[in-house]
């Protein structure tokens, strides 16, 4: 995939810089382009189905948010026989959400403003009719600044006015387990809507802040984790004791084990998350 | 919070009842009223500047209940002849409603909806996108969306049901909710299911609690444990034995019983017919809300005199309805004490061997309601 990713920088008069990541679906690298601008090049993998590469593009064009990964052109070059669908996207070079979690939890003041701006990225999402379905602290980079967090990777992305393209869904559905919601880990296709992300996000913030998965408990490993969400349990009892000590009491109605007992439209998250 | 008036067959003169004006409206029925005759019936009430009409399409069973339907200018030629649980036909349907609603002026509108043979999650994410495409149409008119729900009790019974009907009709744009449920439940018979009730009372909850006020339609007695469960508005109407919904809901009752006229008895949450009446009177079991009713002395007069009391009796249960969903609404009147004394009480007549003139009359729904009520409240959390 490099030797093409530098045939993609001759071809478009880029700088090869370097392979910054490696998914199921592509691969990222640096690159600078004429004016010396870091940019991602994508080039997905050719053994990716057309229609699903096709899915994560188009729900990108439809996005235009700042919370949210620009996507700056689409082309194919062929090489050695094969095409190859590649992207150019604006660089995001603060590092993701993981790499940030592992240097320490986030106070409440910084979740607030992190969890404000995902909301409204979440919600901008949800006013496409898209759904996200893999928000996880690796999907969330941040730009230059450290500050400004961005939503990337939409290879799972539902667009809920289309029919879905996987009819079986593989087991649990799609998503990142320990970050998906029940009715993906159980398979509810017609339960899932934005509030599948609203989830999401608020397990997210939950491992940002509280340092843990809110379904754990002691001695749990990560499937332990992913079966009591499966079973629609309660969150921890230490989980609903920090959310109200820290005032995050939002993050535990956006957990709930059922989307309508969740924040019903993005307007209202958003208002519950910043009174 | 209040009561609407589901009206039927011959019920505009209840409507403007000067004892039932507690009732916040109506709902009007185009199954049994054309639209000149609902136009009058609004002018008639005109008067009454808080009154709220509500308009219902009554889609439910558009090939075989259909009443003064086909005269209504939205009702569809081709019902008979299309599939109608394609969505792009109900669009139609959806501009024709509109273009009625923009006439009557009511003050809100349920969305069109049929009742399906299965209630699949399919068929609610139809209805709210029916419900939204109304929702949109109705914008700027001043007439508020309601989305309909109808929701067949018996699913209720499994696990969970109720909460992905939820998930799954919150998605709808409306503000509100007029759910009706359908059961199997004989007409005149109370619904005896635990389970579904607990589900019921699930779904009302979760749907309030998104934020989506409840209107319970075609109620009947078991709207005590709707409200319990929080349900902010009920609908009933004097043929409260078609609260089934089934389809001869708009029919007049012709088994036995059914032009015979009831005493709704809060002490024992039954209806009694006229010997009942007379035997609860003589037990001491009527209770002091039922004979502060304007029609109990009415009533009571016409059994001494064995006249006719028909008309008052509709009259005597649409008061009984709105007053006690008023305390119930207000926690004057806790719904599991009610439970409780209503299932003393007929326990203390099956003690002294005292038998209500129907069969059917003898009680037996209060145990079920009283644990429908007790797992609610552990569930949900209530009060």
């Amino acid at each position: 995939m490099e030797a093409v990713a530098i045939e993609i920088c001759a071809s478009a008069g880029f700088r090869f810089a370097e392979k910054v990541g490696e998914g199921a679906f592509k691969q990222t690298f640096l690159v600078q382009d004429q004016s010396g601008k870091n940019k991602a090049l994508k080039v997905f993998r050719p053994r990716n189905s057309l229609a699903r590469s096709q899915r994560e593009l188009d729900a990108m064009l439809r996005c235009n948010h700042q919370n949210i990964g620009r996507l700056e052109g689409v082309a194919t070059l062929h090489h050695g026989g094969v095409d190859y669908t590649y992207t150019i996207e604006e660089y995001l070079g603060g590092g993701t959400l993981t790499k940030r979690i592992a240097e320490g939890l986030l106070d409440s003041t910084q979740l607030r403003g992190l969890g404000s701006a995902l909301i409204d990225a979440v919600g901008h999402i949800a006013s496409r009719n898209l759904v996200h379905r893999d928000l996880k602290p690796d999907n969330i980079l941040f730009r230059n600044d450290r500050i400004t967090p961005v939503i990337v990777d939409f290879g799972l992305v539902r667009d809920l006015s289309s029919s879905s393209l996987t009819k079986t869904w593989v087991l649990q559905g799609p998503g990142t387990p320990f970050f998906a919601a029940p009715e993906q880990l159980n398979n509810n296709k017609d339960l899932v809507d934005w509030r599948t992300d609203q989830f999401g996000l608020g397990i997210v913030l939950a491992v940002c802040g509280f340092g843990q998965h809110p379904y754990g408990r002691e001695g749990d490993g990560p499937e332990d984790v992913v079966g009591r969400v499966i079973a629609r349990e309660s969150p921890s009892p230490e989980f609903l004791e920090w959310v109200h000590s820290s005032g995050l009491e939002p993050l535990a109605r956006m957990i709930d084990p059922w989307p309508v007992a969740r924040y019903r439209t993005p307007e209202l998250l958003q208002y519950a998350w910043n009174t | 919070m209040s009561v609407y008036h589901q009206m039927g067959h011959d019920s505009i003169n209840l409507v403007d009842t000067k004892e039932l004006s507690d009732f916040a409206g109506a709902i009007i029925s185009p199954v049994n009223y054309n639209e000149a005759q609902v136009l009058q019936h609004i002018a008639k009430i005109r008067h009454r500047t808080s009154f709220e009409w509500l308009f219902d399409p009554q889609l439910y069973y558009p090939r075989s209940d259909r009443g003064e339907l086909p005269g209504w200018s939205y009702f569809p030629s081709n019902v008979d002849t299309v599939d109608i649980s394609s969505e792009a036909w109900w669009s139609g349907v959806v501009a024709g409603v509109v273009e009625t609603c923009t006439r009557l002026r009511p003050s809100a509108a349920c969305s069109p909806a049929f009742a399906a043979p299965v209630y699949t999650d399919d068929y609610y994410a139809m209805m709210v996108s029916i419900g939204n495409e109304f929702s949109g149409a109705l914008r700027g008119t001043g007439i508020d969306p309601v989305q309909t729900v109808i929701v067949n009790l018996a699913d209720l019974s499994q696990q969970n049901r109720a909460m992905e009907i939820a998930t799954v009709v919150s998605r709808t744009l409306a503000q509100s909710i007029f759910l009706i449920y359908v059961s199997d439940t004989a007409p005149r018979r109370e619904v005896k299911d635990p389970t579904q009730l607990v589900g019921g009372m699930r779904l009302i909850n979760a749907l309030e609690r998104a934020g989506l006020p409840v209107t319970v339609g075609y109620s009947s007695s078991e709207s005590i444990l709707w409200k319990y469960a929080g349900a902010t508005h009920l609908s009933t109407g004097k043929f409260f034995n078609l609260r089934r919904f089934t389809k001869t809901r708009f029919e007049e009752p012709t088994e036995g019983g059914g032009q015979l006229p009831y005493w709704f008895e809060e002490n024992l949450l039954a209806f009694l017919r006229e010997s009942d009446v007379v035997r609860a009177q003589r037990e001491n079991l009527l209770s002091e809300r039922s004979l502060a009713n304007p029609f109990a002395a009415g009533i009571l007069g016409c059994i001494g005199d064995a006249k006719a009391w028909l008309g008052l009796s509709w009259r005597f249960y649409m008061y009984a309805f709105c007053d006690l969903e008023s305390r119930v609404h207000i926690g004057q009147t806790p719904v599991p004490d009610l439970l409780l004394t209503a299932e003393r009480n007929w326990m203390q007549l099956e003690d002294q061997g005292i038998l209500m003139e129907e069969p059917r009359n003898d009680g037996s729904w209060i145990r079920p309601w009283r644990q429908a009520a007790a797992e609610a409240r552990r569930l949900l959390g209530l009060p």
